[in-house]
C-alpha cells in the first residue's frame, strides 16, 4: 500500500454528488413520459458523468464528453423531438415494464457481484518508485525522444540541462492522451474518423426526399 | 471513491439506460437510454484507467515511458467510444426522420413489417 493513490475526502464526496445527480437524471430520463423534457434530463445526466471524469484525472475525456454529448449530441436530440411533432403529447406507457425491470435488476445485481468479488490488480499495490512517480508523481524520461527510455523518480535527484522533468501521467493525462492518439492508436483515430464521414453521408442519404416524390413536410 | 464504487455506479447507468432500451416506445428514447449505456461503458473505461497498472508497471524491471503511457489507454478508448456514439445517434435520428416521414410514427410498436 502507498499513499500516493489515495483518493483525497473531498474528491470522494464530490464523487458521490455527482454520482448521485447522474443516476437520479439517468432515471428521470427512462421514466418521464414527455420525451423533450427525457432530452434535458440526458443533458443533466452527461454534465454528471463528464464531472465524474474531471473527478477521476480524465480532463481530457471530460471535456470531449462536454463538446460532443452535451454540446452536440443532447441537442440534436432536442431538436429532433421538436421537429417531429407527435412526440412529446403522444407519448405512450412504457412496454413490457415489469419484465423490463427484472431484466435490468438481473443485470446489475451480476455486474455487481462480479466486481466486488474480483481480486483487481490495483496501483495502490504498486512497490516500484519509478513507477509509482511515473503515475502519479513527478519522473525524468532518460531518452526523451524514443519513447523507450527508462522513467525515474524524480524527487531524490537533480535532473540535468538535457533532462526534463515531468508530472505523472494521471496528475496531468491530457498531452499523454493527445500523443497516445497520434502514436499508437493513429490507426483506429483514422478510422473513426472515417466512421464519422460515412455515418454522416449515410444520415443525408437517407433524409433525402427521393426522386420524383415531393417532399411531405410541404419543401421544395 | 474506489475502482468498485467508480464500476458500481458505472453499473447502475447501465442497468437504467438498459430498462430504458427495453421499455420504452418511442424510438427517440430509445436512442436516449443507448446514449446512458454507452456512458456507463466509458465510465468504466475511465476508471480501470485511473486505478489499475498497465501490465508493464506491474512487474518488476525498468519503467519505461511507453509503459507509463500505456496507463492512459482507457482514455483513448473512451474518446474513440464517443465518437463512435456521436456518429451512431445521428444516423439513428435520420433513420428516426425517414421512418416519421414514411409512417408518420416514432413508436416502435407500430414498426413491425420486418416480423412478417
Amino acid at each position: 500500500m502507498n499513499e500516493a493513490f489515495e483518493v483525497p475526502t473531498v474528491v470522494s464526496f464530490a464523487f458521490w454528488v455527482a454520482s448521485a445527480i447522474t443516476i437520479a437524471a439517468a432515471i428521470m430520463v427512462v421514466t418521464v413520459r414527455d420525451v423533450f423534457k427525457a432530452a434535458v434530463f440526458l443533458a443533466g445526466s452527461f454534465i454528471g458523468v463528464s464531472a465524474i471524469f474531471f473527478l477521476l484525472n480524465a480532463e481530457f475525456v471530460g471535456v470531449v464528453q462536454i463538446l460532443v454529448y452535451v454540446g452536440a449530441v443532447s441537442i440534436l436530440i432536442a431538436f429532433s423531438v421538436m421537429m417531429i411533432s407527435d412526440v412529446s403529447h403522444g407519448s405512450q406507457p412504457s412496454r413490457a415494464r415489469y419484465a423490463s425491470v427484472t431484466v435490468s435488476a438481473l443485470v446489475l445485481a451480476a455486474i455487481a457481484v462480479t466486481v466486488y468479488n474480483t481480486e483487481w490488480t490495483l496501483n495502490s499495490g504498486l512497490t516500484d518508485p519509478d513507477a509509482i512517480a511515473g503515475l502519479s508523481g513527478t519522473f525524468i524520461e532518460d531518452e526523451i525522444a524514443s519513447g523507450e527510455g527508462r522513467v525515474r523518480d524524480a524527487s531524490g535527484i537533480q535532473a540535468s540541462d538535457s533532462q526534463v522533468v515531468q508530472t505523472g501521467v494521471l496528475g496531468d493525462s491530457t498531452g499523454t492522451v493527445g500523443a497516445l492518439l497520434v502514436r499508437e492508436f493513429v490507426l483506429p483515430f483514422e478510422t473513426v474518423g472515417l466512421v464519422i464521414v460515412a455515418a454522416l453521408i449515410g444520415g443525408l442519404a437517407l433524409m433525402r426526399p427521393r426522386e420524383g416524390e415531393p417532399d411531405p413536410r410541404g419543401g421544395g | 471513491m474506489t475502482l468498485e464504487n467508480v464500476l458500481l455506479v458505472s453499473g447502475i447507468i447501465f442497468a437504467i439506460g438498459l430498462y430504458g432500451v427495453l421499455s420504452r416506445r418511442s424510438t427517440i428514447a430509445l436512442l436516449m437510454s443507448l446514449e446512458l449505456l454507452f456512458n456507463a461503458v466509458v465510465i468504466a473505461a475511465v476508471a480501470f484507467s485511473r486505478f489499475t497498472p498497465s501490465a508493464g508497471l506491474a512487474d518488476a524491471g525498468a519503467v519505461t515511458a511507453n509503459e507509463v503511457r500505456a496507463a492512459l489507454t482507457g482514455h483513448v478508448f473512451a474518446v474513440l467510444v464517443i465518437s463512435v456514439a456521436a456518429a451512431e445517434s445521428a444516423l439513428a435520428l435520420a433513420l428516426i426522420f425517414a421512418l416519421y416521414r414514411a409512417k408518420e410514427t416514432v413508436e416502435i410498436t407500430d414498426v413491425s413489417e420486418m416480423k412478417r
